[in-house]
C-alpha cells in the first residue's frame, strides 16, 4: 500500500491536472460521468456526476453540478462566470455556490466562492476566496449556535492544455485546492488531469482523474483519495 | 547571470531536502519519510499489548488536567519547562498531556526530554504526562526517535477517582492530516466498548483540528473534509464530551452540540501568546481556563 501511494503521489506530481473538462466553450451542453471514487475514509465509492453548461450570451456562462455516489456523500453547485475578452485571452469572474451533502454524516458543507481567472488557449489560472458554512442536521432552526463559520479560505487553480481551446481533443493537467463538487481548504492540493475527445459536432467524451493527498503541508504527504471518471456530454 | 540563478536553485533545492541543513523536509511534501500511520499503528499496537493502556489513580474526586500543544522545542525550552513546574506543583493534577509538535525539527529530542528528568516531581503525587506525534514529530523520518522517548501515539488512558469513577482519554495519530482505516477502526470499537463502561467524562485528544473558523490561513492544514465530518458523526455518536487538539497555534473553541472541540494555543517560546490549558475534571461537564505564559 506504502509503494502504491508513493506511486500514486509521484505520478501526481508528475501529471499535475485538472478537472474542468472543457465540453462546451460557446454552445449549450449537458454531460454525464461515471466514477470509481476511493479514500480511505469511505473506501472504494462510485459516482454519479450530472452537469450542465449554459453560455448565456458572449459575456456570461453558467454550469451546474450535480454529483451522488454510494458513499451518501452528495453534492451539488452552480457557478455563475460574467467574461471579458482582453487582446490575449479571456478574463472571467468566477462566482460557485457549492452544497456538499455529507448525509451519512449529517452535514451540509455549504460553501461560497468568488474570484478572478485568466485563460487563453493553453493556459488557465483562477485566484479568489471562499467562505464555509457547516451545517449540521438535521437543524434546528430556533438555535443558530451550531452552525460553523470557516470566513475565508483563499482558492486556487492553475491549468495547462496541451491543444488549444478549439482543438477536437485536448489533455489539461491542473493544480487547485477545488473541483466542481468541493471546494477544500488552502493547504489541501488536489491534482487532476482531463481529457476530452469530440466525436462529431454534438458528442464528446470524457475521461478524468484525480488525486488528493493529505498531509502535503505536514511535510509528511501520504496518499488520502483518488478518483477516475469516464463519460460523455453532449453540445446542442 | 542564468547560469548562476540555476546553480542557486539548484543549491537551494539540495539544501532543502538534507536534514542536516534545513528544518523542513521539502521531499515529505510529495512522500513523507516516517513510517505511514498504519506502520506507526503496528508500533502503537505492540507496546499497547506488552505494556497495556495506562490507568492513572486520582486522589479526589475532581482533579485538573493540563494540557499544552505545540512547544516545537529546538534550541531554548522556556514556556516548556515553565509549564513542567506548573503541572508538577499542583497536587490535584495526577496528569498532563502534550499534543504533538513536541519538537520542531531533528535532533533535539533529547533537550526536549532533559527537563523532564531535571525538574523534580513531586513524590506526593501521580506524574504522569502522556503525548502524541505530531507533523514537527515525524518528518524527516523522526518516528522512530518518537517510538523511543514516547513508546505509542494510539492508545487510551483512564483516569480513576476514589470513588471507582473512570474518565477515559483517547489519544489518536493524526501527524499527517488524516487518521487512516486501520486507526479509525479501532476508535470506532474502543468508543464501542467505553458506551458499556460507563465512563464519566469521554475525551478525544489528538494533533490536527477540525476547523479553522479565524482568518489565521496561516500555515497549518486541516484534515481533509470527508474525515473532518466522518470523525465529528462518530465522535458525537458516542457522546465524546470534547475534542482537544493543537496544530493551528491559535486558540479556537468550536461548539459541535453535544461536543466541544478546542485548539490550543501553542507554547513554543517564540510564539506572542503561547498558552496551555487546565481542565477541571469533576461530577459536572468538564470545565476549563487557559494559562497565558509569560
Amino acid at each position: 500500500m506504502k509503494k502504491l501511494s508513493t506511486l500514486i503521489l509521484l505520478l501526481a506530481a508528475m501529471l499535475p491536472a485538472m478537472a474542468q473538462v472543457q465540453y462546451g466553450t460557446n454552445q449549450y451542453a449537458v454531460r454525464m460521468n461515471i466514477g470509481y471514487l476511493h479514500n480511505t475514509t469511505y473506501g472504494s465509492h462510485a459516482g454519479f456526476d450530472f452537469g450542465a453548461f449554459m453560455p448565456i450570451n458572449e459575456h456570461f456562462e453558467m454550469q451546474a453540478d450535480l454529483r451522488f455516489t454510494t458513499a451518501n456523500a452528495h453534492a451539488f453547485g452552480v457557478q455563475l462566470r460574467p467574461k471579458f475578452a482582453v487582446p490575449v485571452g479571456e478574463m472571467f469572474i468566477d462566482a460557485r455556490l457549492l452544497s456538499g451533502l455529507y448525509e451519512k454524516d449529517g452535514f451540509n458543507d455549504l460553501v461560497q466562492a468568488i474570484g478572478v481567472g485568466y485563460r487563453m488557449d493553453y493556459v488557465s489560472v483562477q485566484l479568489g476566496m471562499s467562505t464555509r458554512l457547516v451545517i449540521p442536521y438535521p437543524y434546528d432552526w430556533h438555535d443558530g449556535s451550531n452552525i460553523i463559520v470557516e470566513p475565508f479560505n483563499l482558492c486556487y487553480r492553475v491549468e495547462a492544455f496541451v491543444r488549444p481551446q478549439t482543438s477536437p481533443w485536448n489533455i489539461s493537467f491542473c493544480i487547485s485546492n477545488m473541483t466542481d463538487y468541493q471546494i477544500e481548504r488552502l493547504w489541501q492540493l488536489i491534482f487532476m488531469a482531463n481529457g476530452r475527445y469530440n466525436i462529431d459536432e454534438h458528442w464528446q467524451v470524457n475521461l478524468s482523474a484525480l488525486c488528493k493527498p493529505t498531509g502535503m503541508f505536514h511535510l509528511n504527504a501520504k496518499y488520502y483519495a483518488a478518483e477516475v471518471r469516464a463519460g460523455f456530454a453532449y453540445n446542442f | 547571470m542564468k547560469k548562476t540563478i540555476i546553480l542557486s536553485a539548484i543549491v537551494a533545492l539540495l539544501c532543502g531536502c538534507n536534514p542536516e541543513t534545513t528544518n523542513l523536509d521539502i521531499v515529505g511534501m510529495f512522500s513523507g519519510s516516517s513510517a505511514g500511520i498504519d506502520e506507526r499503528i503496528d508500533d502503537s499496537f505492540r507496546y499497547n499489548d506488552e505494556h497495556g493502556m495506562p490507568v492513572i489513580n486520582a486522589t479526589a474526586e475532581e482533579y485538573k488536567v493540563y494540557v499544552c500543544t505545540d512547544t516545537h522545542v529546538d534550541f531554548t525550552r522556556k514556556n516548556w519547562e515553565q509549564f513542567i513546574h506548573a503541572y508538577r506543583a499542583d497536587l490535584a493534577c495526577p496528569l498532563a498531556l502534550h499534543l504533538g509538535d513536541l519538537i520542531n525539527a531533528q535532533r533535539h529530542w533529547d533537550y526536549m526530554k532533559r527537563p523532564l528528568d531535571s525538574i523534580p516531581a513531586n513524590p506526593l503525587k501521580n506524574d504522569t504526562l502522556l503525548a502524541v506525534a505530531g507533523n514537527h514529530d515525524l518528518y524527516f523520518n523522526q518516528w522512530s526517535e518518537y517510538l523511543r522517548l514516547w513508546k505509542t501515539s494510539t492508545y487510551y488512558a483512564i483516569v480513576r477517582t476514589p470513588a471507582g469513577k473512570q474518565d477515559l482519554y483517547i489519544f489518536l495519530d493524526s501527524g499527517e492530516g488524516f487518521l487512516g482505516q486501520r486507526q479509525t477502526e479501532w476508535l470506532k470499537q474502543t468508543l464501542g466498548w467505553a458506551d458499556n463502561q460507563g465512563f464519566r467524562h469521554i475525551v478525544v485528544c489528538t494533533h490536527t483540528h477540525l476547523f479553522k473558523r479565524d482568518t489565521s490561513q496561516g500555515h497549518t492544514s486541516n484534515m481533509p473534509l470527508e474525515e473532518t465530518y466522518a470523525l465529528i458523526h462518530l465522535l458525537k455518536q458516542h457522546k465524546v464530551e470534547m475534542f482537544w487538539c493543537g496544530h493551528d497555534h491559535s486558540r479556537e473553541i468550536t461548539n459541535l452540540g453535544t461536543m466541544t472541540s478546542i485548539i490550543i494555543d501553542a507554547l513554543e517560546d517564540p510564539e506572542k501568546h503561547p498558552a496551555y490549558l487546565i481542565a477541571t475534571m469533576d461530577d459536572d461537564p468538564i470545565a476549563y481556563r487557559f494559562v497565558d505564559v509569560k
